[in-house]
């Protein structure tokens, strides 16, 4: 750690892991009352788990963006951050903003809760990822300026860089499309309508970007490659996102009452959409492979490569499956969509944030550069049980979706969605099944940060290259 | 025959077998049977080509051949012996071919890689041994 002021990312990380480990709670839950319908009524509804589980996992990866954001900013600058005290005092404020909106899901009625927030004021409660109440919804704005004022003045005084130029175009493209999370229009249509602007340009538009400045700079790091080489390929990637994923918000517009060319438009932007992945992925793996020298944080090196992997795979992918228009006429809001929505969140931002605590939580620890071969190892078990863990939940989602559309949607005598529902219920089991690999899998994580802490530290293996030799 | 236009420093046959790969990811991606018979032509021309691209052509033939008899043989088996209008036909088919054509991808992605590197790349489980005077 070259910065003092870069340490601030550690309590954001903390809290990150925190966070995570109630999403996944939560998500089990719901696992469990998918096939075990009374599990935890009246105390924790389906409706409730299943807004603490997706609140909890933005919010989560927020903390792991600002966090990111403050370990690389100095860093690329060369510079100290601008007024870390705000940084820390931002912290605080959108922790317990947070814990006191989950606090309050889980306490009152969701009617109550917005009668005791206010909403009737400046009503924007009650929609999917949104359901924050109102005043909430302005502390992330207030947290979220407060966080763009210190890093972008960092940038601004320091060395600018194309890695920090690109997270700073993502994080106020953040900023600015949540602004949509306030415009609440009577109309339904025009309500769907900007609302996908808030949840589909953010994971396929500006959080891209925010995710190839990331891998960008976990890459120079870790494998010496010249910052021109790596400059280029994130230039070609962010480009080729928004080329594609600006428009390929039609992919949501088929049925909502929106005009017929998006349908055309939908479906063609849509369908370039995994070009990015595909050239992140070919960007990492390229990098790696010409690596200048071995990496000491083999564990950082390996969720840096998965993310590639997974988020081509989950977006990309499972993105594709069902993005053209006459496909999605029968597979729209079916068990397909939870699992590209799994897969797709978990393989880019879920594993892109753990590449990043993984690459700066050691130095932030006091270590020169990496931890100890224990704590390595044990944090490797954890990305390969998690990630197949999380490929077996998509796969166990993909098998109920398809028998889903295919009953309910396409067949010639179509059965209702609950008999429908009952007829899958073993691929519910499996997939709760495998969400207990993946708790594993998060709680060895959360032991590799104890495990080998007092071994010496692992050391840059010396490659004796024949050939240059 | 100049059997590839290489920049300087870079390893003799490295474009051609970019240009092998590439085809390869196409045949899957955009342009199937197109993008295979223009690996076939490579094939004859380049005989006598470098053995970092001869390995990167043939690599890339005998994968395709693979994925052919994974992708549509497979699927077709699975379908026939399943039945066209069970769902649970689908579910198996559907699944089975979104892995299996994405773990094809992610082999050329990485041979792709290889190829850019000037590096010979064995598929896993599905390509044929390397000679030996491959750069590795
Ligand atoms: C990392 C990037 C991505 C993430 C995190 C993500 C996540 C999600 C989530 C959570 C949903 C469900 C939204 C809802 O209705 O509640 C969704 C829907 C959808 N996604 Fe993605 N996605 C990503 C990229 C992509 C890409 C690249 C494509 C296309 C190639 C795609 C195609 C779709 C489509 C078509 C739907 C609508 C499904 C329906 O009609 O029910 N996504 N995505
Ligand atoms: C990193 C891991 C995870 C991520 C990123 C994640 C993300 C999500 C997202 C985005 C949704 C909304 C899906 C949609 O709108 O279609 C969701 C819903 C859900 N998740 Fe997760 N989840 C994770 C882990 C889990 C685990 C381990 C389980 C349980 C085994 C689980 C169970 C559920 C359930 C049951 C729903 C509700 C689906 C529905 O409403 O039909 N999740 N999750
Ligand atoms: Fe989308």
């Amino acid at each position: 750690m070259k910065y003092k002021s870069q340490s601030v990312a550690k309590l954001y990380f903390i809290a990150a892991i925190a966070l995570f480990v109630g999403q996944i709670l939560f998500g089990l839950v719901m696992g469990l009352q998918y096939v075990v319908g009374d599990f935890l009524f009246p105390e924790i509804p389906f409706n409730v788990a299943r807004m603490v589980h997706t609140n909890l996992l933005i919010v989560w990866l927020l903390f792991g963006f600002m966090g990111s954001a403050y370990y690389l900013v100095p860093e690329e600058a060369e510079r100290e951050l601008v007024a870390p005290w705000l940084a820390k005092l931002m912290f605080w404020i959108f922790l317990i903003a947070g814990a006191a909106t989950v606090a309050g899901y889980l306490l009152v009625p969701y009617a109550k809760l917005a009668e005791l927030t206010m909403d009737d004021l400046l009503p924007t409660m009650g929609r999917e990822f949104l359901e924050q109440p109102t005043i909430t919804k302005l502390g992330i704005v207030v947290v979220a300026l407060s966080f763009l004022f210190s890093i972008g003045i960092t940038i601004l005084k320091g060395r600018k860089t194309v890695v920090t130029l690109v997270l700073l175009i993502g994080l106020t493209g953040l900023a600015v499309f949540f602004l949509f999370a306030f415009y609440n229009p009577e109309n339904l249509v025009l309500d769907k309508y900007y609302w996908w602007w808030v949840v589909h340009l953010w994971v396929e538009g500006v959080w891209e970007l925010i995710l190839g400045a990331i891998l960008a700079f976990i890459l120079i790091k870790t494998t010496g490659v010249d910052r021109e080489v790596i400059e280029k390929w994130l230039y070609v990637i962010i480009a080729m996102t928004l080329i594609t994923g600006l428009i390929g918000t039609g992919h949501h517009y088929y049925w909502i009452g929106t005009p017929d060319f998006w349908q055309w438009w939908g479906s063609i932007f849509s369908a370039m959409e995994p070009i990015p992945f595909f050239m992140m992925t070919i960007f990492a793996f390229n990098m790696v492979n010409r690596r200048r020298r071995n990496h000491p944080n083999k564990a950082a090196v390996l969720w840096a490569l998965g993310t590639a992997v997974m988020a081509f795979l989950g977006a990309g992918v499972w993105g594709f499956l069902h993005t053209l228009s006459p496909v999605n006429y029968y597979t729209h809001g079916t068990q397909i969509t939870a699992a590209h929505g799994h897969m797709a969140f978990y393989g880019a931002y879920v594993m892109i944030v753990l590449a990043m605590v993984s690459y700066a939580m050691p130095m932030m620890r006091g270590r020169k550069a990496a931890n100890s071969p224990r704590s390595q190892v044990v944090e490797m078990w954890s990305f390969w049980l998690m990630t197949v863990s999380m490929v077996f939940i998509t796969l166990f989602l993909t098998g109920a979706g398809i028998l889903q559309t295919y009953l309910q949607r396409y067949s010639d005598q179509p059965i209702d969605f609950m008999t429908v529902q009952d007829k899958i219920s073993l691929f519910y089991w499996l997939r709760e099944i495998a969400g207990v690999v993946f708790l594993i899998g998060l709680v060895l994580y959360v032991v590799s940060f104890f495990i080998g802490t007092d071994d010496p530290e692992a050391v840059e293996k010396i490659e004796v290259d024949a050939e240059t030799a | 025959m100049p059997s590839s236009t290489n920049e300087p420093g870079e390893r003799p046959g490295t474009t051609l077998a970019i240009v092998a790969e590439s085809l390869y990811l196409a045949n899957l991606l955009l342009i199937p049977g197109i993008a295979f018979i223009a690996l076939l032509v490579m094939y004859r021309r380049y005989r006598d080509a470098p053995p970092l691209a001869f390995s990167h052509i043939q690599q890339t033939i005998s994968a395709s051949l693979w994925a052919g008899a994974l992708l549509i043989v497979a699927n077709a088996v699975i379908i026939l012996l399943g039945g066209y209008d069970g769902p649970y036909t689908w579910a198996v088919a559907i699944t089975y071919f979104t892995m299996a054509h994405s773990t094809l991808i992610l082999f050329g992605m990485i041979g792709l890689v290889r190829a850019l590197a000037g590096q010979c790349w064995r598929y896993p489980l599905i390509g044929r041994p390397l000679p030996e005077n491959c750069p590795k």
